[in-house]
C-alpha cells in the first residue's frame, strides 16, 4: 500500500503443481481391482501460474474452495516445490534455501497455531526468541510493539489452550512478527474471528504494512475484509490466474450491476429496465444492468413520474461480485472462457 | 565448518535445550494432581516393565547362560537406554510416524534451523524424562554391586558408548518405519506406537542359546539384540555374544538407513505436500 518499490519480493514463473486423487469404487469387484491395479485422477492444483509481487504490496490473493491458494502459500513458504516452473522470494529458493529464507518471512495459518498449547503466550515468545536467535534488543522491541499493537498484555501469561478465537490468533499474528518478517503470509488470519477482533487484526496488518514496509499476501474468503486491506486483488480460478488487478478493475470487469437509490416525495416510480429492491420511506432502490441501460436513462424515467429530490449510485459490494463470478464460472458461463479449464486425466501407478 | 561455526552452533544447541527443559518444566508444574498422577503411572508402568524379566531371572538363578546379576544388569541396561530416548527425544521426535502422519512436519519445516537441530534439540525434557531412568538406574547398580565385577574408567567409557549406540539403534528402527507415514500418513500415523512396543518386548529377550533364526531376526528385520543383549554380552563378557564392533556397526547401518528413508520421504513430501493435517498432540 505505502512505499510500494519496483523490487520484487516474490516471483512464481510458470508454475505448475498436479497432484493424483485415487479414484475408488464401492463395489466389491472395484474395491479388490483398486488393491491391484488402483486408479488415480490428476488433479491440476497450479497450471501456469506466474505471479509477481513487489515489496511493499498488499495482496489479496483469492479463489473459490480448491482454486489453487493453499498451494500457492505452501510452495511460497518452502513446504512444497514446483513440480515445473521456479518460485523466487527475497532472492532465495524458498525450499533450496529454507532455512535462510524462512527466517526472513512470517506465516499464519488461520487453522493452525505456532503457539504451544499448554504453555503460556510468554513462554512460546521465548521459545521463538531462541529459535529464531533473535538479539536481545530487537526482541524486546519487537516483543513490545506486538503486545501493544494487538494487545497481548491482559492475556501474555496465559494459557495458549484456555484462549478465545481472537486472541489466539492475536498471539499467533504476534509471534509470527516478532522476527520483523519482510514477507508475511496470512492463510485465512480471521477464520472463526468476531467483527471486533477481525477488525483489529485488519488494522494491525495495515499499520505494520504502513509503518514498516511489510509485504503481505493474504488468503481469505471474506472479501470485504481483503478489499479494506489489499490494494490488489489476484483471483485464482481452477489452479490459473482469472483476475489480478485492483477491486474496482475486478468489479468493473465482473459486474456490469450497479445499485440506484433515488429520494421522491411520493411513491416509488416504476422502472421497466431495473429490479425494484425496497423503499425505505421516501427514498427507494432499484438495481440495474448498466450494459442495458444508462443511470440517465432511468433517472430520466423516474422523473417523468416523480419529482426527484435526491439521487444515489453506488457499486455491488465485493462479496456479491465474487459470488457473481463464483456462480458464472461453476456453470461454465462465458465467463469461464478467458480462464482455464481444469485438466484431468486417468492415470495408471506406473506413470 | 569453522571453529566459529563449531561454536555458533553448539551454543545455539545449548540455549536450545535450555529453552524446552523451561518448557518442558512449565509444562510438568502446571497442575499438582497431574503431577503425581503422571509419576504415579510413570513408576508402574516403568516397573512392569521390567518386572517379569527379573522374576524369571530370580526364580530360575539366571536364564540362557547368564546369571541372575546379568539378566538384572541387561534388564536396567535396556530400561536406561529406554529412559534415555524418553529423555531426549520426547515429543513425538521418536514417534516421528506422528508428526509426519498429522502433517505436523510443516511447522518444523518453517522454523529457520536445520531439520536435525530441531529433532536433536526439540525433545529435550529433563523434567518428564529423567525420573524415567530411575529404574534402569537402580537395576543397573544393583546388578553391578552383585557381579564382583571391576569397572574402570575404560569399561565406564565402553558403557556409555554402547549406550549410544543403543540410544542410536531405537531411534533409527522408529524413524526407519516412521517415514512409512510420508506415503502413507493416515495409516502409518501410529506406526510407531506398534514399532516402539515390538522394541520394548523383544529388546530384553537374552539371544544367548538361541536357535539361529530367532537371533538373526532379532539382530536384522527387529534389531532389538543391539539394544541391550548384545551390548551387554560385550560389556560383562559373557560367552556367547558378538563381535563388540557389531553393536556399534549395526548401530550406524541402521541410521544411514534410517536417514535415507526419511530423506526419500521428506523428497516425496517436497512434491505431494500433506493432504492432511491434525493438531492433535502438537506442542502439548
Amino acid at each position: 500500500m505505502t512505499m510500494q518499490s519496483t523490487e520484487m519480493v516474490l516471483e512464481l514463473t510458470n508454475v505448475t503443481m498436479r497432484f493424483r486423487q485415487r479414484q475408488r469404487g464401492t463395489d466389491l469387484g472395484s474395491i479388490l481391482r483398486g488393491l491391484v491395479s488402483p486408479v488415480f485422477k490428476t488433479v491440476t492444483a497450479l497450471d501456469g501460474l506466474s505471479l509477481r509481487v513487489a515489496r511493499g504490496e498488499v495482496v489479496a490473493y483469492a479463489g473459490a474452495n480448491g482454486a489453487g491458494k493453499s498451494t500457492t502459500i505452501k510452495l511460497c513458504t518452502g513446504l512444497i516445490r514446483p513440480e515445473t516452473g521456479t518460485v523466487s522470494a527475497l532472492g532465495l529458493d524458498p525450499s533450496r534455501d529454507r532455512v535462510k529464507y524462512v527466517g526472513r518471512i512470517g506465516v499464519v495459518f488461520g487453522q493452525r497455531s505456532e503457539l504451544w498449547f499448554d504453555q503460556p503466550v510468554s513462554a512460546s515468545f521465548n521459545w521463538k526468541r531462541v529459535v529464531w536467535d533473535i538479539p536481545d534488543d530487537r526482541y524486546k522491541a519487537m516483543e513490545g510493539l506486538v503486545r501493544e499493537l494487538l494487545g497481548l498484555d491482559s492475556f501474555y501469561n496465559t494459557t495458549a489452550r484456555e484462549l478465545s478465537l481472537g486472541q489466539r490468533m492475536r498471539a499467533d499474528l504476534g509471534l509470527a512478527l516478532l522476527h520483523e518478517p519482510e514477507l508475511l503470509f496470512l492463510d485465512e488470519p480471521t477464520l472463526g474471528l468476531d467483527a471486533l477482533a477481525k477488525k483489529q487484526m485488519l488494522n494491525i496488518i495495515k499499520h505494520l504494512n504502513e509503518q514498516n514496509n511489510i509485504t503481505a499476501i493474504v488468503t481469505s474468503h471474506d472479501m470485504s475484509e481483503l478489499e479494506q486491506l489489499a490494494g490488489r486483488i489476484v483471483l485464482m480460478h481452477q489452479g490459473r490466474m482469472a483476475f489480478d488487478g485492483d477491486f474496482d478493475m475486478l468489479r468493473r470487469e465482473f459486474s456490469d450491476w450497479r445499485y440506484l437509490v433515488i429520494d421522491t416525495p411520493g411513491a416509488a416510480p416504476v422502472l421497466n429496465m431495473a429490479d425494484y429492491i425496497a423503499s425505505d420511506g421516501s427514498r427507494h432502490s432499484y438495481r440495474f444492468n448498466t450494459a442495458e441501460i444508462t443511470v440517465a436513462e432511468l433517472l430520466a424515467r423516474a422523473s417523468a413520474q416523480q419529482q426527484i429530490n435526491d439521487v444515489e449510485t453506488h457499486r455491488p459490494d465485493i462479496d456479491e461480485v465474487i459470488a457473481g463470478i463464483y456462480e458464472k464460472w461453476s456453470v461454465g458461463s462465458p465467463a469461464d472462457q478467458h480462464v482455464a479449464t481444469k485438466q484431468t486425466e486417468t492415470v495408471h501407478p506406473s506413470l | 565448518m569453522t571453529v566459529v561455526k563449531l561454536r555458533k552452533t553448539l551454543r545455539q544447541i545449548g540455549r536450545l535445550l535450555a529453552v524446552h527443559s523451561m518448557l518442558d518444566l512449565m509444562l510438568m508444574t502446571r497442575s499438582t494432581a497431574e503431577f503425581w498422577i503422571w509419576a504415579i503411572t510413570d513408576t508402574i508402568m516403568n516397573a512392569a516393565a521390567v518386572a517379569g524379566m527379573v522374576m524369571l531371572a530370580t526364580r530360575f538363578h539366571g536364564i540362557g547362560g547368564w546369571s541372575q546379576p546379568q539378566i538384572i544388569f541387561m534388564l536396567g541396561f535396556g530400561a536406561f537406554s529406554k529412559g534415555m530416548v524418553n529423555l531426549l527425544f520426547g515429543y513425538n521426535v521418536s514417534a516421528i510416524s506422528r508428526r509426519i502422519g498429522r502433517g505436523q512436519l510443516d511447522h518444523t519445516l518453517i522454523q529457520p534451523q536445520p531439520l536435525w537441530m530441531a529433532f536433536l534439540t526439540e525433545g529435550f525434557n529433563p523434567a518428564f524424562g529423567l525420573p524415567t531412568l530411575v529404574p534402569g538406574g537402580a537395576l543397573l547398580v544393583w546388578s553391578l554391586a552383585h557381579m564382583q565385577f571391576h569397572s574402570g574408567p575404560a569399561w565406564w567409557l565402553r558403557f556409555v558408548g554402547y549406550m549410544f549406540c543403543s540410544i542410536a539403534m531405537v531411534i533409527a528402527f522408529q524413524w526407519l518405519w516412521g517415514s512409512t507415514a510420508f506415503y502413507a500418513p493416515r495409516a502409518a500415523e501410529e506406526i510407531n506406537s506398534a514399532t516402539s512396543e515390538l522394541m520394548e518386548d523383544l529388546k530384553t529377550f537374552p539371544l544367548s542359546g538361541r536357535s539361529p533364526a530367532v537371533r538373526d531376526m532379532l539382530l536384522t528385520a527387529v534389531p532389538a539384540g543391539f539394544v541391550a543383549w548384545a551390548p551387554c554380552a560385550a560389556l560383562l563378557g559373557v560367552p556367547g555374544g558378538l563381535h563388540p564392533m557389531l553393536a556399534p556397526a549395526a548401530s550406524a547401518i541402521f541410521c544411514g538407513l534410517a536417514l535415507l528413508a526419511f530423506h526419500r520421504g521428506l523428497a516425496y513430501y517436497q512434491i505431494s505436500g500433506s493432504q492432511r493435517y491434525s493438531d492433535f498432540g502438537h506442542r502439548r
